[in-house]
């Protein structure tokens, strides 16, 4: 106990003594801290948000009857009943798609009945002319693809009649999108008016869903709906996912090795003060050798000090960089990055290793040889 | 029985230099040596190798029953601990503890801290009332006594004291001088390094160097007495 109490009573005034260096210090090891734990912040945060803003750019998943299957390949609309009873809050939007072959005059065309303000939701960024439908029950209006537009000289606001055997209907052009994809070859509209078209009602070529959450949670989501969904095909989009999964890894990536080069920045620092304190205290660490100080009793003190510094610079640095995370967040995300206290002991853990490695020239004290410091030279 | 020092063909060696050859004499315990002889003579060197600082190039070197030149790293620190009080010219106090801290971080390196008995230390030199001062607040005699008490607080085998007044006004070096003789009178063996003959003449014996070689060992040339030189 007498022996701990002097440690720490050694210890105290060792902080004290070279204040000025160690501040310097100290700065180096909070400001390094305050970075990392504000970018680990952001990275736990800026996921989540970044696979929020990933959903609005299209499908990930599609539930389909399997390829080469009979009755042309369709499913039943109950799926839909199904997907929505298993109350998944991962599955942000659910769009059934009823794709028929139709002829506005003689141009043949693909009709697609969906229901519109799904997929809206997963498609905000479809450039559009002209307006949108907003309900899934508007049974008069259409949205043209923009090559479908052109070939059947639609504009919005156009009348289309559109014939599939003997059934007829007549839409009226919402507008026009342009997608890049399938789609602008097809004309949308309301999937119960391409079901009577086509005479198949309660019938879906396929369903598409948006989930949120990363590329693991996704494919736990598919595995879910595919043991609910016997007879079905549930495929996540793999190009989707990879992508996703590409820009998450390298801003894990990114904020890593920026995390790296910060805290060998910090340690930079620290070697420089301690460098400065070694040269100070080789007349002490003769001493204390001298008077039978072993080497690794003496360095325990200065790794302690070093340690306690570090501890102090972590915890310091954690709250300004909860302050910074939360400035990023604001200013990048556009919301509110809250504070993640499973950051705080990493950030004191990374600091204190950066304080320990920092103190490499106090180490170089156990090599001096008392006889000689004591001599004066 | 054995002498408490044994030096037998001491030899130290710098490059081609000689700071001690082939250096021999013993030392009885509760005996006070006076080590002197001109500058670059050896004393430093010889004192920094019974006190376990230095290793010898040649020769025994065995104190209370240990050849220390057959010591390793480990050992020798174990062995400074355990059997020496070192005195310094320039006291070596360390600058940001206080004068209790000083002597209790002797007692930290050789075994368990005692505030009470490091504080008892103080008292005998005089300096109860400096307990909680730095050595920037204490005169030159004060820190001088402080590594005296610091020296005798393990109750080590041997003091060794290189110049213990070299830096010392006249006042102080008495101070200094009564207290070794106290010491010396209490039972401690003390081994002074000195170009003072005051110090000289007040041990029992006087160990002469000269260019690395022993020249003479001989008796005080006068009474002892603390009377100024």
């Amino acid at each position: 106990m007498a022996i701990r109490s002097m440690f720490l009573r050694i210890l105290w005034k060792l902080l004290g003594a070279s204040r000025g260096r160690l501040a310097v210090a100290l700065i180096a090891l909070t400001s390094g801290a305050a970075i990392c734990s504000a970018l680990l912040n952001v990275n736990l945060d800026a996921e989540r948000k970044l696979t929020q803003e990933f959903r609005t750019l299209g499908a990930n998943v599609v539930i389909a009857p399997p390829a080469g299957g009979s009755e042309a390949a369709l499913a039943d609309a109950g799926v839909l009943d199904r997907i929505a009873a298993l109350r998944l809050p991962q599955i942000l939007a659910t769009a059934p798609y009823l794709y028929v072959a139709a002829n506005s005059g003689t141009q043949p065309v693909i009709l697609a009945g969906t229901w519109f303000d799904q997929v809206a939701k997963m498609n905000s960024w479809w450039k559009l002319e002209g307006g949108w439908v907003s309900s899934r029950d508007d049974h008069e209006h259409c949205l043209v693809g923009s090559t479908a537009a052109r070939q059947l000289g639609l504009a919005p606001g156009s009348s289309v009649q559109l014939r599939s055997g003997d059934h007829n209907i007549s839409l009226t052009v919402a507008g026009i999108v342009t997608t890049g994809g399938g789609e602008d070859n097809q004309i949308l509209t309301n999937l119960d008016s391409a079901q009577t078209l086509a005479g198949l009602s309660g019938r879906v070529s396929l369903v598409q869903l948006s989930v949120s959450g990363a590329p693991t949670e996704i494919e736990g989501v598919t595995r879910k709906l595919a043991d609910n969904l016997p007879g079905l095909d549930v495929r996540p989009v793999r190009q989707i996912a990879a992508a996703e999964g590409t820009i998450l890894g390298r801003i894990r990536g990114l904020i890593f090795w920026t995390i790296a080069l910060i805290l060998v920045l910090s340690m930079l620092g620290v070697l420089a003060s301690m460098a400065a304190l070694a040269m100070e205290r080789r007349r002490d660490v003769g001493l204390m050798k001298a008077l039978g100080g072993t080497v690794p009793r003496i360095m325990r003190l200065f790794l302690a000090e070093a340690g306690t510094l570090g501890a102090v610079g972590g915890m310091l640095g954690f709250l300004i960089g909860v302050l910074l995370a939360r400035w990023i967040g604001e200013r990048i995300f556009g919301v509110v990055i809250s504070a993640r206290f499973e950051v705080l002991p990493i950030t004191i853990a990374l600091t204190i290793g950066v304080a320990l490695a920092g103190a490499f020239p106090l180490r170089l004290l156990g090599r001096v040889r008392p006889a000689e410091i004591l001599r004066g030279e | 029985m054995a002498p408490l020092v044994q030096v037998e063909q001491l030899e130290k060696r710098f490059g081609e230099v000689r700071a001690l050859d082939r250096v021999s004499f013993n030392v009885e315990a509760g005996e006070w040596i006076a080590i002197m002889g001109p500058s670059g003579s050896g004393k430093t060197t010889l004192i920094n190798i019974l006190g376990g600082l230095d290793h010898p190039s040649g020769g025994r070197v065995v104190v209370d029953g240990l050849e220390i030149g057959n010591l390793g790293e480990r050992e020798l620190t174990r062995y400074r601990a355990d059997k020496i009080g070192f005195v310094f010219q320039q006291f070596h106090l360390v600058p940001y503890l206080t004068a209790l801290e000083n002597v209790m971080l002797a007692q930290y390196f050789h075994s368990i801290t005692d505030e009470k008995e490091a504080a008892e230390a103080l008292n005998r030199v005089g300096l109860s009332d400096r307990l909680n001062h730095v050595p920037a607040e204490l005169s030159g005699g004060e820190q001088q006594r402080v590594a005296i008490a610091r020296a005798l607080i393990n109750q080590p085998k041997v003091i060794l004291a290189d110049e213990p007044t070299g830096n010392l006004d006249e006042a102080n070096e008495a101070v200094v001088l009564k207290l070794l003789h106290e010491l010396h009178h209490a039972g401690h063996t003390i081994l002074v390094v000195t170009h003072s003959h005051a110090i000289g003449n007040l041990a029992d014996r006087r160990i002469e160097l000269e260019h690395g070689r022993l020249a003479r060992i001989s008796a005080p040339t006068s009474a002892p007495s603390l009377a100024k030189e």
